[in-house]
């Protein structure tokens, strides 16, 4: 039957649509005649894929109206195409309705995107053009490997990467009768370097020994100084933190240790991938396990966090039903997440398990044969608690969900089986190292592509494609050979991340000018140069400690967790005798510190009352009493073994003066307290992945002009003011501020303006300083 | 507070404080259902109490009277007929008709985070999307009547606090770390005259032209302009909302000289100044592990007294029938006490939340747990039952829905059901 002599009879076609049907109006007419036939795989294929796979094509176990439109026999037969018809060609016609008729197409309920003006127009055109298919049989649904055998590249390669990038920007531009903008001078460069690649501004120290150099290849040889230095894990480790969702708490530390190691270490990203994928063990043996740890039974929404990460692909839609959008089905999901389900506490809903605890059982008998109190057996319970976060696999296996579209696999084993690229079977104990092998494979389609994307977009502000987490068999890259050549090129790097970096910061594009505005949704980057950003959180608050703590990169929280690493593993490989004598312990300890917290509560509350009445002299002996009570708490988590017997504080005289918070955002837990200077710039909280934020708020001006740290950057003591010691001349002074700050010379005029505030104020310096930090300058690379 | 001399303009003022501490338009209630649900609608603002760390329900707001579960606790009368306390809230007694207590509150979450995210959501907890919070979701359906103040304020709350979600940033809380020091950031650096303000303002602004300028960038702009209200903020009237001590003295000693009372007397200077939400948590852990009898003897005093100075005080102003209170917690504590500690575990199986104000039917309780205050008996209601019926209080469509970035619906209760019988 004729659906759309149905939809015309039944008088739903507006009139607008009816306008644009008739043949011979204009702006048709010359659309039609102005432009260039489309061509199929190009340029309909993908609208297809986006806007008509998701229900009309072979991949449903029942399409849609039983219309496959991913074979050319398939469309013929749908007969929604009349070639050379436009006007007669149902597709067009549904989806050109107005959005509130209910035959329009794609259904708009499941969150469907109409197609725009022009992709009609496209469709139309192809239909006018008598709707060729070219050499086009059918839509290969599973995107096929790539093939790979690229030659070893290294670090000594990369003035060579660099100059071949640049030509292919260059042939690129030529193409499209555009250049880059201009060569930026040293002072820029050189701040735009240290933001983007040690997350901070450079020292003035650094600004002058950079700036002095009047030697050939210094901007070459500062790229690779600050790539090798400790700035670079640190602001790495912010970004993996976010797309790992990294937070304090569980598994916390040793997650977080694991993952700044692998930096400072230049583990190569398909390893760091493939220790994760493969982590197994304690998380104080391997902190990789973070990774699994994260996610405790949620075994379906790790699949879909890490095929966004590490394959650029989203597909949580599918979780619960086929994707809406995409010829992604929920088999294909259930069937990505079998490899990893059987690993142990991800599947488990009810939380850590307590099978994970090895002599579990054993201890538990001998509680029983010692007659063990109540307590000693809750003591033991909470011994062992830190041993169920072992990580290790099991042979369970993922099964179809109760509402599954297929009624008879309901309840059935999925099995393992790759979406993309390379088959990948696995015997069920070997399934991880299976899916490790596939994802990081440099012949995966988008395991090299997604992470050349996102450095790309790391140093340059857009991705060669986007969202970045966007790939897809349709992924149409505007610069289709550039993203090739770096996809490849990180690859036969080994997955060298900063060797990558160490090209792109090498190229004419990224030393150029930057671009004030993103390109429009839709529109590919310029390729004139870098954009123009908000510094994150992270950097705007690295930068303000560089004005306040001297050698920031290497400072550190005083605790550094060896203790805690110790007594885990020594936990770890207790026998039951010696759980049950630790139970005993802890027993003891939990009832003294009980004891102990009630004297400190009803201390607390005497102290108050005589606070209240004035009374000085009871309040003095109270106070003593408390620190009496304080100091028998710590002997006895010391003697119980919870704790180390001193907490190291700051020694290093650089920093003994200075706040114990002053450390470079990589080093404190996240999420920090509302209310922090990070998380009021807008640090992710980690619960998802990128859930960062660069709004411009009130609050952020409050804190620039009123807050603590701007307050100890004006303070006579400062690092910053301190520096100016021996600086004496007035311009002298003005210029040193301007370099520590904004990392440029000050212009005539600002010269002149800063002159002007030397004669008004008593506190010139400071004046200037609490101006320059509050320049919109400041939170910005340029 | 200083003050500092500058020029403002209040038009301005109000134009940019809507855009950039709001991102909504002046009195947009476009949201409200269209047409009048049958109940509910009374409320127009709300304060939202969370006691942090689960606090346990029988020995207070579900007393079980004569049970060993009560550990000794004697249940007390109330101003409400037939209703009894705890004797911990003798004050919030006598405030009782206000009240009507949810005592068939039940949740699947025992886990204090994931708990407070539902409690806070309506959504469980997953790691591939972030729920707005309540408050979140009341200024984005309902926009705010004052757009000189932000919409939504959280008091004392968590790192974990779920805020805005997936939806735009500009709808998060505005967070008071301390309610007696008010906005923070808003007074000038220790030191500072008001003068060297002045003049450090003026050469900041110079500074800036070369590269506000120069750029096109949008965010850089918004930037400059922000700097500049900033500064009209720090000397404007409406700053004074955050300020607890323009309160009467004797005002202040009745919510107490406690974090919890401060961040309640701030919560009411802020209603009447127009915030749609305000989100207060206490100072207190109520994780009741050990010695449960001790710490509540030593926790909830403070809570008593505030939360009793808070109704009283906004029934007196006139202010009740338009602001709902609820008091809400991550779940209940086991009715049996642990030999061993002397203390109560989690219990998401049953709980009591409350609602006061707002349209709701005061000194009455709906639903029951079982004798012992383990399970529910009577009419189970789930926190996202709870969530909608503080939505239909306000007169939001509960149907209504708001896609995440990545295209997936959610609505303000979820699959919650309000509980009409909650209404007046």
């Amino acid at each position: 039957m004729n659906q759309l002599g149905r939809v015309i009879a039944a008088g739903l076609v507006a009139a607008p649509l009816v306008a644009s049907l008739m043949p011979d109006a204009p702006a048709a007419a010359e659309t039609a005649a102005g432009a260039a036939s489309p061509d199929f795989e190009r340029d309909v294929l993908p609208l297809l894929y986006s806007r008509c796979f998701a229900c009309h094509s072979g991949k449903k176990a029942e399409p849609a109206a039983g219309m496959k439109l991913d074979t050319a026999t398939g469309i013929h037969e749908a007969a929604v195409i009349v070639p050379g018809k436009p006007d007669a060609s149902e597709l067009l016609a549904r989806v050109s309705l107005p959005l509130t008729d209910e035959h329009f197409m794609p259904p708009l309920k499941g969150g469907g995107q109409p197609l725009s003006e022009s992709e009609r127009d496209l469709l139309r055109r192809w239909i006018t053009a008598g709707a060729p298919f070219g050499s086009w049989q059918a839509f290969e649904h599973r995107e096929p490997a790539i093939e790979f055998a690229g030659s070893q590249l290294s670090r000594a390669d990369v003035p060579t990467l660099a100059r071949q990038v640049d030509g292919l920007i260059d042939a690129w531009h030529a193409t499209q009768g555009t250049r880059l903008n201009p060569p930026i001078d040293d002072e820029v460069f050189l701040r735009r370097v240290y933001l983007d690649v040690a997350g901070r501004i450079p020292s003035l120290a650094e600004t002058r020994r950079f700036l002095a150099d009047g030697s050939t290849g210094k901007r070459a040889r500062l790229i690779d100084e600050v790539l090798d230095g400790p700035g670079y894990v640190s602001h790495t480790f912010n970004w993996k933190a976010d797309l790992l969702r990294i937070i304090a708490g569980t598994p916390g530390w040793m997650y977080d240790e694991w993952v700044k190691e692998s930096v400072r270490t230049d583990m190569p990203y398909d390893k760091f991938v493939r220790r994760l994928v493969t982590s197994s063990g304690y998380p104080w043996d391997d902190g990789a396990v973070g990774f699994y740890l994260r996610d405790l039974g949620m075994p379906l929404d790790h699949t879909s966090n890490m095929a966004r990460v590490f394959l650029g692909t989203r597909i949580e839609c599918a979780q619960c039903h086929d994707h809406p959008h995409e010829p992604v089905t929920q088999q294909d999901f259930y069937q990505l997440s079998a490899y990893t389900f059987g690993v142990t506490n991800l599947c488990s809903e009810a939380g850590f398990s307590v099978d994970n605890v090895r002599h579990w059982k054993a201890l538990k008998a001998k509680l029983e044969d010692t007659q063990a109190g109540d307590n000693v057996r809750q003591a033991a319970s909470r011994t062992v608690a830190v041993l169920k976060r072992l990580t290790k696999d099991t042979t369970n296996e993922l099964v179809y969900p109760k509402d599954y579209a297929l009624e008879p696999a309901r309840g059935t084993k999925a099995g393992t089986r790759t979406p993309f690229g390379d088959e990948a079977p696995a015997a069920v104990e070997k399934r991880r190292e299976a899916l490790a092998a596939w994802m990081t494979s440099p012949r995966n389609p988008r395991f090299s592509r997604n992470i050349t994307n996102r450095l790309w977009k790391r140093v340059l502000g857009v991705g060669l494609v986007e969202p970045v987490d966007s790939l897809s068999p349709m992924t149409r890259p505007a610069q289709p050979e550039l993203f090739a050549f770096l996809s490849e090129m990180m690859a036969r790097l080994g997955f060298d991340e900063r060797a990558f970096l160490a090209v792109v910061l090498n190229t004419r594009l990224y030393q150029s000018g930057a671009d004030d505005e993103p390109p429009a949704p839709g529109q590919p980057s310029a390729l004139r140069g870098p954009l123009v950003r908000r510094l994150s959180a992270e950097q705007v608050w690295d930068s303000l400690l560089t004005l306040l703590v001297q050698d920031l990169d290497e400072r550190k929280t005083p605790n550094d967790h060896t203790w805690e690493r110790e007594e885990y593993h020594r936990l770890a490989t207790m026998g039951p005798d010696e759980l049950l004598a630790r139970s005993r312990v802890m027993s003891e300890f939990f009832r003294n510190r009980r004891e102990n917290d009630l004297r400190r509560k009803a201390l607390l509350v005497s102290l108050d009352a005589a606070r209240r009445s004035g009374n000085s002299e009871e309040e003095r002996r109270l106070d003593a009493q408390l620190k009496i009570v304080n100091r028998e708490l710590t002997d006895l988590k010391v003697s119980a073994g919870v704790e180390p017997p001193a907490r190291a504080k700051e020694a290093d005289p650089r920093w003994s003066r200075l706040n114990s918070g002053w450390v470079r955002a990589s080093e404190l837990a996240v999420p920090v307290q509302l209310g922090h200077f990070l998380r009021q710039f807008g640090q992710s909280d980690r619960r998802e992945i990128d859930a960062f934020s660069r709004d411009a708020k009130v609050t952020h001006a409050l804190s620039l002009m009123n807050g603590d740290l701007t307050g100890a950057v004006v303070a006579p003591t400062s690092l910053l003011m301190k520096s100016l010691a021996t600086v004496k001349d007035r311009d002298d002074r003005i210029r040193t501020l301007y370099e520590a700050i904004l990392i440029r010379s000050p212009t005539d005029e600002e010269s002149r303006a800063c002159r002007d505030a030397w004669e008004a104020a008593a506190t010139p310096e400071r004046d200037i300083a609490w101006a320059l930090v509050n320049t919109p300058e400041f939170l910005f690379v340029q | 507070m200083s003050s500092i001399d500058t020029d403002f303009s209040r038009r301005r003022f109000i134009e940019w404080f809507a855009k950039s501490f709001l991102g909504v338009g002046v009195g947009s209630l476009a949201r409200r259902a269209s047409a009048a649900p049958p109940v509910g609608g009374h409320a127009k603002q709300v304060i939202a109490i969370y006691l942090r760390g689960g606090m346990s329900h029988v020995d207070t707001f579900d007393p079980k009277p004569g049970r060993p579960e009560m550990a000794g606790v004697r249940a007390i009368a109330t101003s409400a007929d037939g209703v009894q306390v705890g004797a911990w809230f003798p004050k919030l007694a006598r405030q009782m008709h206000h009240i009507a207590l949810v005592r068939s509150m039940t949740s699947t979450q025992g886990v204090h985070e994931r708990g407070a995210y539902l409690a806070q959501t309506s959504y469980f907890q997953t790691p591939t999307i972030s729920h707005p919070s309540l408050g979140t979701w009341t200024l984005k359906q309902l926009g705010t009547d004052n757009p000189l103040l932000p919409g939504f304020v959280l008091v004392n709350g968590s790192p974990q606090h779920p805020g805005s979600g997936y939806m735009a940033s500009h709808l998060a809380p505005l967070p008071i770390i301390d309610p007696a020091a008010g906005l923070q950031n808003s007074t000038l650096l220790r030191g500072e005259t008001p003068a060297d303000f002045a003049r450090r303002d003026a050469l900041s602004r110079t500074l800036s032209s070369r590269f506000t300028s120069g750029t096109k960038n949008r965010t850089a702009a918004a930037y400059a302009k922000i700097h500049e209200e900033a500064v009209g903020l720090m000397r404007s009237k409406d700053l004074a909302a955050f300020d607890i001590s323009r309160e009467p003295a004797s005002v202040a000693a009745a919510y107490g000289p406690h974090t919890f009372g401060k961040g309640c007397l701030l919560a009411r200077r802020l209603i009447e100044h127009g915030v749609r939400f305000v989100e207060v948590n206490d100072e207190h852990n109520w994780d009741t592990h050990n010695d449960h009898v001790v710490q509540m003897e030593q926790m909830t005093p403070p809570t008593d007294q505030a939360l009793a100075a808070l109704l009283a005080d906004l029934h007196e102003r006139g202010l009740l029938a338009t602001t709902l209170v609820i008091l809400t917690t991550e779940f209940g504590r086991s009715p049996e006490i642990n030999s061993v500690t002397a203390g109560r575990g989690h219990h998401p199986g049953a709980f009591t939340w409350w609602l006061a104000g707002g349209g709701i039917k005061g000194g009455t309780v709906y639903g029951a747990s079982d004798a012992s205050g383990t399970r529910v008996a009577d009419k189970p209601v789930t926190m996202p039952d709870f969530n909608a019926t503080v939505a239909t209080a306000l007169g939001i469509d509960i149907a209504a829905t708001e896609h995440s970035p990545s295209g997936r619906p959610f609505t303000i209760a979820h699959d919650g059901k309000p509980v009409l019988d909650l209404f007046a």
